[in-house]
This record gives structure tokens, C-alpha cells and sequence, in this order.
């Protein structure tokens, strides 16, 4: 049982950090129409400044964090001006290879600016403190993380779904050249996605960091885990995504402890696999209607 | 006798003649200067290392562009199959086997794996599909990780033995030159299929299929069988790749397999060219060459900025591929002497 | 009688609500060209879809004559209608843009490539002479529509007229004995919808085909039809020579609409 406990909100946990990094992608995905490859590494990037902050003049972990959502916000406008919307007639295909560009960029930013050794970041919340749950120790950094992404989510639909800026998010992302006909300002939409996407990225890195610290893939696990998250829920919605990166940390926390370690993630992949032959756009997802 | 001679020089005349087979020789008999250059010191082991290395992934490459360029079609999953290619063919030989069946054994299994991806992307399709082949490459980067039989971080190789009776082993430099030289053969040999597969009705169906499929089917293009033949040819070719890295290196690492590498050899695509043979392998030097054989020199780390910055704008200026650059090149040359041309007959007249 | 080439018993399609094609029953007879009208969103498309098996899950049968005798055409798969002698056009020109002209007729002929992958990984000669032949017949056709000097172009960049012909061309590859034709004269000008009548004509002789073909053009369609079938909201209205169709009053009250 505490075994069952320990492994629930570890998975709450890293479900939070995988959504959040989903809804990143699948943000981006809908108004840029991109598969964004460099989502991990934005957030990376971002978390080194944090850290660097925090290394270098001592600050305290919340004024870095801040400081790493603001630069994300910059980093998000950047790449959507700089990079993203000369690219905008590139075919689909290219355009995922600029996002790689993107990560060779970032990749090569990071010695530039922080060096090539791994910077340590503490949690939010010291890990000291917790409360004990069925012989399972709950951290309150745990709880921090999970309450605060479940919020932020649920701020961003309660956004999407309500106000005229997500009508307008909402409009582009299902057809930005009619979207632009009917005067949606689909520019700053897609600009403000980025940003928004970096952000998330960012938060989604900051959780990981105490665990892995900060270095260039720290959020390699987290990514791969989010693109499985949105193809598991389905691109088509902002929810499917969500739920499935919860989906996921739990399959894979549970299997690899109840089953396997080693083949845990090959079972929970296959699985995943096996159901998107019989649900091809998803959980969520529907199937786009084309004639011929 | 002496018919059967003139017959001979004709057929041989007629081979260089068919000017496909002439310039892919041609293209190899220059690649294969490389090592020529490491014999007289002129480059350095390293440096021969590369070009290696540039002509391996350009066999995954050319694969890769059969899907991305005339399939219409993704893989994510292209590193999980080069891996493939190196391990497998590892694994079997630490068992025993001949090389040749070693490698013929290991491109099967790919070959049968590549078949499964191509049922399923009947019916999954767009960033699905991507995204689950995906997932193909990393359940087969979870066993190459964490399987007994590859022991741990790599599997050593050791020197292969071709036909039963050669061995080559990549130490002395001189059969390691020997190694560079079988590598590109069977790179020009790859080319060659290519170019004969997508100049056929195969590559025909394959185009038309990614364009339109309902023209496709109205015309009888089995949209299946076209799946198929198009990702296990990407797969062969990948594993292909694999077997060659597995001859020329002679061990494979169990942990390099993973979606950047996938990534790369999509970029080789991207920015050398979609369709073009030579522009694959263009795309190759650019990705791989151009960062380790000039900027790593130059800019040490920070070299990654530069190719981040070269993928990015070759993408925005030339959407089919730097190959268009000698296409370019060519047709401004054509002009030039068209136009010297005809401004002699406006002489004359 | 003679016995007919197409016939569509009862033919029924539904999207979601929305019926489609409701209980169409018409038959194509040897040699004929048959117009298909109706308004647009009539479901003339649908039609052509059901019968070339593009959608299997309509209502009622599709029998035709074709080059394998009387078959039904549900037992068929989309890809193998074209083994019975029947071939189609798109209403949006449906080529391979990066390919050219010559290799586009090509792909009317994949069918009877009898080479097979391996062949053309290594070129063997069984690849390159079924090549030569088939390319030998594409020109012929290419020389027919007089667009031969084309031949080695891309599609991509060709202006409408000749996109229009190279589809019909390619449904000449094939030695169909049935072609259907959607919207063929759509986006011409007159001149090129006179030329493209003239065309039709000589398919005909040429080829000893059957035509059947939708089309918006009413100058058209009387001038070339032998017999025109008319539908609204996917329901049989006529099916006469022109000239009676013309003159039918439910054919009028569908395009012009019921005044009261
Ligand atoms: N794949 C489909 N899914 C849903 N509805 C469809 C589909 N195809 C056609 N429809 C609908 O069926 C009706 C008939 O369409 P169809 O394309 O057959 O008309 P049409 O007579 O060819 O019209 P047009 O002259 O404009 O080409 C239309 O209302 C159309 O919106
Ligand atoms: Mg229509």
C-alpha cells in the first residue's frame, strides 16, 4: 500500500510536468501547424538562466524562476519572429527540421553563456518538509507542483474557452488562412502561443531540475513523453493531450515497478501503439473530414 | 571470336554510355580519393573518420528520402533501425555467423519491422504516424539499452571477414583504407538502385500515391503495397546503413540511437534535397561534414550555433534543397551560352 | 435490346444525414455518351464515387460489362476497377505535379507493368523494354491530343487546358472500355470547350470507348450527349436525349426553381 501511494503521486507528479509539456507542444502544433522538436530545449535553456541566476548572485529559487518564466517569454517571441513566421510557406516537413535548427542553436547557446557543467537546482519547497500518508512521505513540493500545473491548465481552457483571445487561438488553430480573411490578428496569436508554449516548457523543466539537474537533456525524457502524451489524447483538442500525459506517468510508473523495470516502457509503448491502430487520431481526436 | 570480342566492347561502351551508370561511378571513383589522401597524409584518421561516416548516413539518408521525398511519408524511428543495422549484425557475428549472413539475417528482421509500420500507417497517418514511428525507434533504443545479449554500453566487432576468405580490420590505416573504399562501393551501388527504383513504376506509383492518392487508386496504385514497399525500402536502406557502420567502425555503441540522430538524417533531406540522389548526400556533407570538418575546428562547441543557422536558412532560401544551387548554377551557365549563341547568328545575320 | 455497359440499381448514399444520392437507377449503353446533370451539390461526384468504388458502403448495385464480363462492381476493389476497363477524371485535376507529362500517362498504365521491384532495382531488361513499350504507347496518345511536344515537362506550371487533356489522356492508357468524366470542359474557354467536343468524338471512334461524363456546360452537354441524365438532392428527375431533357419540366423547376 505505501508502496501503491509513493508511486500515485509520484505519477501525479511527473503527469503534471509531461502535461504541461504537451499542452506546450500541442499549442504550437495547432497554430503553427509544426511538429516543435525544440520545446525541450527552450524550456532547458530557460532553466539554465534560472539556475545561473541562482548559482551566481544567490537568489532566491522563486525571483529565478520568474526571471526564467520572463526570458522564456522572450525566448517564445524570438523564435516566433526571428524564425517561425519567415517560415510560414515552408512545406511541413522543413519546417520541423527548422525547429531542429532551433535546438542546434540553443545547444550551442549553453556553453556559450553557462559553461558545460551541470548547474544544481533545488526543489521549490525543501523536500524536508512533508506529511506521511499510509507510510508514504507526500512532499509539500509534490503537492506544489501538482496543484499549480492542475491551476495553470485549468486558467488556460477556463482562457481558451472563454475570452475573445482564445476564440481567436481557438479560430486560427482550425484554419489560419480563413482565420486572417475574417481579420483574427493570427500574428500575434501564434506569437503569443510560442511564448505561452515556452513557458510551459520552462515551468515543466524547473520541476524536472532538482532530479536531474540542469543540463542539456534534462527534459529529453520529459519531451519524448509529452509527444507520446499528444498522440495518445490527440492533437485535435487541448484536453487529450493533458490527459493523456497522465495516462502515461501513470503506465509507466506503475509497469515499471509492478512489472518490469527494463520492459515496462517497452509494454506501455507497445500498448499505446496497438490502441492508436484501432484509435488513430486518439483518445480525443477526431478525424479530419476531406473529399475527394 | 572476334565477333564475340566486338560484342563485348560494345556491351562494356554501352555500360559507360548509359550515362547513370558513368557519372554515379564517377561520383564514387572521386569519393574514393578520400582515403588516397589519408595514404599520403595529406588529411588526417580523423578526418578519413567523417567521410566515412558521411557516406554511411547517406545510404540511411537516400532510404529516408524515399519515404520523405517520394512517399510523402515520415519516419522518427531511423536511428532505431541503423542501430539495428549496426547491433544486429554484431550480435550475429558474436555468434558465429558468417558476415554476409550475419547482415542478410539482420536486414530481414528490419526489413520485417519496416512492413509493420507500413500496415500500420494504413491507418494512422500525419504527426500519428510520425510520432508512432517514434515509438517504434525507442522501444527498439529500450532493448538495445537494457537486452543481456548487447552487454552493456557497446558490443565490440572486430575485424569482419568477407566472402570467407579476406579479413579487414579497421586498425593499420591501410586496411582501414581498404574498409572506406568497400563502404562508398556499396553506396554507389545504393545510389544506383535508387535511381533505377524511382525512375521505374515503382517510383512512379510511390509519387503518385503521396500526391494524390485517389488518382493513385483510381489508376490501380495499391496504397498498401506502396506503404510497404515504401518503408521497407527506408528500412533496408537504414539497416543497410547500420551494417556498413558496424564493418567500418567494428563496434557499435548500444546508447547512440536516438531521436536526434533520427532528426539529422531528416535535415540531410530537407536541406540537401527531397528526390535528388547527389542532393542526399549533399545534405549529408552539409549536416554532418560542414560542423566537424570546418566550424568544430574554427568555433569549438559553439559550432552548433552555426549549423542551428545553416539548416535554418538553407531551409528559407531554398525549399528544395541546396542541390538547387547547382541546378541553378547549371541553367544560369545554359543561359550564358544560349545567349553568347545567339547574339553570334544575330551577327552573322 | 442491347445489354447495358453501367447500370446503377437503386443507388443510394448517405453522409451523416444528409442523403447524397437517393434510389438512382440509370444504365450506359455500348458506344453511347451520357450526360449526368443536376445542380450543384446534386450528387453527381457521389455517384461517380460509388461507382468506381471509391465509397463501398453505398445502397443498391453497380453492374458493369466490362472486359471481364458482367461483374458487380462492390466485389472490386477501388484499385482494381480499372482491370474492367472502367477509368475516370477528377473534378479538381488529380496529376502528379512533379512528374512529367510523359510519366503521368505512366502511371494510367501501372496496371500493366508486369515487372516487378526487383526488376527495378536492377534495371533488368524485362523493366526497360516494358518501359519502352508503354512509353511507345503514351506518345501515340500524347500525338492524338497533339500535346506530344509536352511530353517531357512537368506538370507542375502546364495552364488548365492542357492539365484537362492530360487526364483524359491518361485514361486512355489504360484501353478502358468505359470512361467517366467529371466536369471535363469546367474552367475552359470556348474555344477549348469546342476543341475539347471535337476530342471526345474522336475517343470514341478512336478508341471504341463509352463516355460518361457530369458537366455544368448546357451548351455542352446538348451539343455531345446522346443521352443526358438529369438529378437533384441525389434524386432521379430524366434521363432522354437532350433535347427532351431540356424541355422537362422537373429538369427546369430543379435548375430554375418552382415559381409560384
Ligand atoms: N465525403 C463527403 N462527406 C460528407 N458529405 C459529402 C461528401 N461528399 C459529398 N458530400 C455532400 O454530398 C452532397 C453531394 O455532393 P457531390 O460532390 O456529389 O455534388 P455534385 O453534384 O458533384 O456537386 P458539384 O456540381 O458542385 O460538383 C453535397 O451536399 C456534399 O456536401
Ligand atoms: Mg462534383
Amino acid at each position: 500500500m505505501t508502496e501503491f501511494v509513493r508511486l500515485f503521486f509520484n505519477s501525479l507528479q511527473t503527469g503534471s510536468i509531461f502535461a504541461l509539456a504537451a499542452l506546450g507542444i500541442v499549442l504550437i502544433f495547432r497554430t503553427s501547424r509544426t511538429t516543435n522538436f525544440a520545446q525541450g530545449l527552450i524550456g532547458t535553456f530557460n532553466a539554465y538562466v534560472a539556475a545561473y541566476f541562482l548559482l551566481r548572485f544567490g537568489w532566491n529559487v522563486w525571483l529565478v524562476a520568474l526571471i526564467a518564466i520572463f526570458t522564456a517569454f522572450l525566448t517564445g517571441v524570438i523564435i516566433d519572429t526571428l524564425i517561425i513566421r519567415p517560415a510560414a510557406k515552408v512545406n511541413p516537413i522543413s519546417k520541423q527540421i527548422v525547429t531542429l535548427g532551433i535546438i542546434m542553436i540553443l545547444v550551442g547557446l549553453i556553453p556559450f553563456f553557462f559553461g558545460v557543467q551541470p548547474l544544481l537546482f533545488p526543489s521549490f519547497i525543501p523536500s524536508r518538509f512533508g506529511i506521511d500518508i499510509l507510510g508514504a512521505t507526500l512532499r509539500y513540493n509534490t503537492v506544489f507542483i501538482i496543484v499549480l500545473s492542475v491551476a495553470l491548465m485549468g486558467a488556460m481552457f477556463w482562457f481558451i474557452q472563454y475570452t475573445r483571445w482564445g476564440l481567436a487561438t481557438r479560430v486560427t488553430a482550425s484554419n489560419e488562412t480563413t482565420s486572417k480573411l475574417m481579420g483574427v490578428p493570427t500574428k500575434s496569436v501564434t506569437m503569443v502561443s510560442w511564448a505561452t508554449a515556452a513557458i510551459l516548457g520552462t515551468l515543466a523543466a524547473l520541476f524536472v531540475a532538482p532530479s536531474v539537474s540542469v543540463q542539456p537533456n534534462m527534459m529529453l525524457n520529459v519531451q519524448l513523453s509529452a509527444f507520446f502524451a499528444g498522440t495518445l489524447g490527440g492533437f485535435s483538442t487541448f484536453i487529450g493531450p493533458v490527459v493523456g500525459a497522465y495516462i502515461i506517468a501513470f503506465a509507466r510508473n506503475f509497469t515499471s515497478f509492478y512489472i518490469s523495470d527494463i520492459w515496462g516502457n517497452v509494454l506501455v509503448y507497445s500498448s499505446i501503439l496497438v490502441f492508436l491502430y484501432f484509435k488513430p487520431y486518439g483518445l480525443f481526436g477526431k478525424k479530419p473530414t476531406k473529399k475527394v | 571470336m572476334l565477333t564475340i570480342l566486338d560484342n563485348f566492347t560494345k556491351r562494356v561502351h554501352g555500360f559507360f554510355q548509359g550515362h547513370v551508370y558513368r557519372n554515379y561511378l564517377l561520383f564514387g571513383a572521386a569519393v574514393m580519393m578520400i582515403p588516397l589522401m589519408h595514404n599520403f597524409g595529406i588529411i588526417g584518421s580523423g578526418t578519413l573518420g567523417i567521410w566515412a561516416y558521411i557516406v554511411i548516413i547517406t545510404v540511411v539518408a537516400l532510404g529516408l528520402n524515399i519515404l520523405l521525398g517520394f512517399s510523402g511519408l515520415i519516419s522518427l524511428g531511423t536511428a532505431g533501425f541503423v542501430g539495428a543495422g549496426a547491433l544486429g549484425t554484431g550480435v550475429f557475428l558474436n555468434m558465429g555467423l558468417p558476415f554476409e549472413l550475419a547482415a542478410l539475417l539482420t536486414i530481414l528482421i528490419a526489413a520485417a519491422i519496416g512492413a509493420l509500420i507500413g500496415f500500420f500507417s494504413l491507418r494512422v497517418e500525419g504527426i500519428y504516424l510520425a510520432i508512432a514511428t517514434l515509438f517504434v525507434g525507442e522501444i527498439l533504443r529500450q532493448i538495445y539499452t537494457q537486452i543481456e545479449i548487447f552487454g552493456g554500453q557497446m558490443i565490440n566487432i572486430g575485424a569482419i571477414r568477407f566472402l570467407g576468405f579476406f579479413t579487414l580490420n579497421a586498425n593499420p590505416p591501410s586496411e582501414r583504407r581498404f574498409l572506406f573504399v568497400i563502404i562508398v562501393a556499396v553506396m554507389v551501388l545504393m545510389m544506383i538502385a535508387m535511381h533505377h527504383l524511382v525512375h521505374s513504376k515503382t517510383g512512379r506509383a510511390l509519387l503518385a500515391m503521396s500526391r494524390s492518392q485517389a488518382a493513385a487508386q483510381a489508376m490501380g496504385v495499391s496504397i498498401l503495397s506502396y506503404r510497404l514497399i515504401a518503408f521497407v525500402t527506408a528500412t533496408v536502406f537504414a539497416t543497410v546503413g547500420g551494417v556498413l557502420y558496424a564493418v567500418y567502425i567494428q563496434n557499435a555503441p548500444t546508447t547512440a540511437w536516438t531521436l536526434d540522430l533520427s532528426l539529422f538524417v531528416i535535415a540531410m533531406v530537407v536541406v540537401g534535397g527531397f528526390k535528388s540522389i547527389y542532393g542526399t548526400f549533399l545534405g549529408a556533407f552539409i549536416i554532418h561534414g560542414i560542423p566537424n570538418l570546418i566550424l568544430a575546428e574554427l568555433f569549438g562547441d559553439v559550432s552548433y550555433i552555426f549549423s542551428g543557422v545553416l539548416i535554418i536558412v538553407v531551409i528559407l532560401f531554398y525549399p528544395y534543397g541546396a542541390i538547387q544551387v547547382f541546378y541553378d548554377v547549371r541553367k544560369w551557365f545554359h543561359k550564358g551560352r544560349l545567349k553568347l549563341t545567339t547574339k553570334r547568328s544575330d551577327r552573322s545575320a | 435490346m442491347k445489354t447495358p455497359l453501367l447500370e446503377l440499381n437503386q443507388i443510394s448514399m448517405t453522409f451523416g444525414g444528409l442523403k447524397a444520392v437517393n434510389d438512382l437507377s440509370f444504365s450506359v449503353f455500348p458506344g453511347e455518351i451520357v450526360g449526368l446533370i443536376g445542380p450543384n451539390g446534386a450528387g453527381k461526384t457521389t455517384v461517380f464515387n460509388c461507382v468506381t468504388q471509391f465509397y463501398k458502403d453505398y445502397e443498391g448495385d453497380v453492374f458493369f460489362d466490362g472486359l471481364k464480363g458482367k461483374v458487380d462492381l462492390r466485389t472490386i476493389k477501388v484499385t482494381d476497377v480499372i482491370d474492367q476497363g472502367l477509368v475516370r477524371t477528377f473534378q479538381n485535376v488529380e496529376l502528379i505535379p512533379d512528374l512529367s507529362i510523359m510519366n503521368n500517362l505512366l502511371i494510367g498504365a501501372h496496371k500493366q507493368f508486369k515487372s516487378r521491384l526487383i526488376d527495378h532495382l536492377f534495371n533488368t531488361k524485362k523493366a526497360r523494354q516494358e518501359e519502352a513499350r508503354l512509353s511507345e504507347k503514351a506518345l501515340e496518345i500524347l500525338t492524338f491530343l497533339k500535346i506530344d511536344h509536352l511530353k517531357d515537362f512537368y506538370v507542375k506550371g502546364q495552364p488548365y487546358g492542357i492539365l484537362k487533356k492530360i487526364e483524359i489522356a491518361r485514361t486512355l492508357m489504360s484501353d478502358p472500355k468505359l470512361i467517366i468524366l467529371d466536369e471535363p470542359a469546367a474552367g475552359l474557354n470556348d474555344r477549348e470547350t469546342d476543341e475539347l467536343e471535337a476530342l471526345i468524338y474522336q475517343i470514341r471512334e478512336k478508341y471504341q470507348t463509352t463516355i460518361l461524363l457530369i458537366e455544368h456546360d448546357m451548351g455542352f452537354v446538348m451539343n455531345i450527349c446522346d443521352r443526358v441524365c438529369a438529378i437533384s438532392f441525389g434524386k432521379f428527375l430524366a434521363m432522354d436525349t437532350p433535347a427532351k431533357i431540356q424541355k422537362n419540366a422537373l429538369v427546369q423547376e430543379a435548375y430554375l426553381g418552382k415559381d409560384d
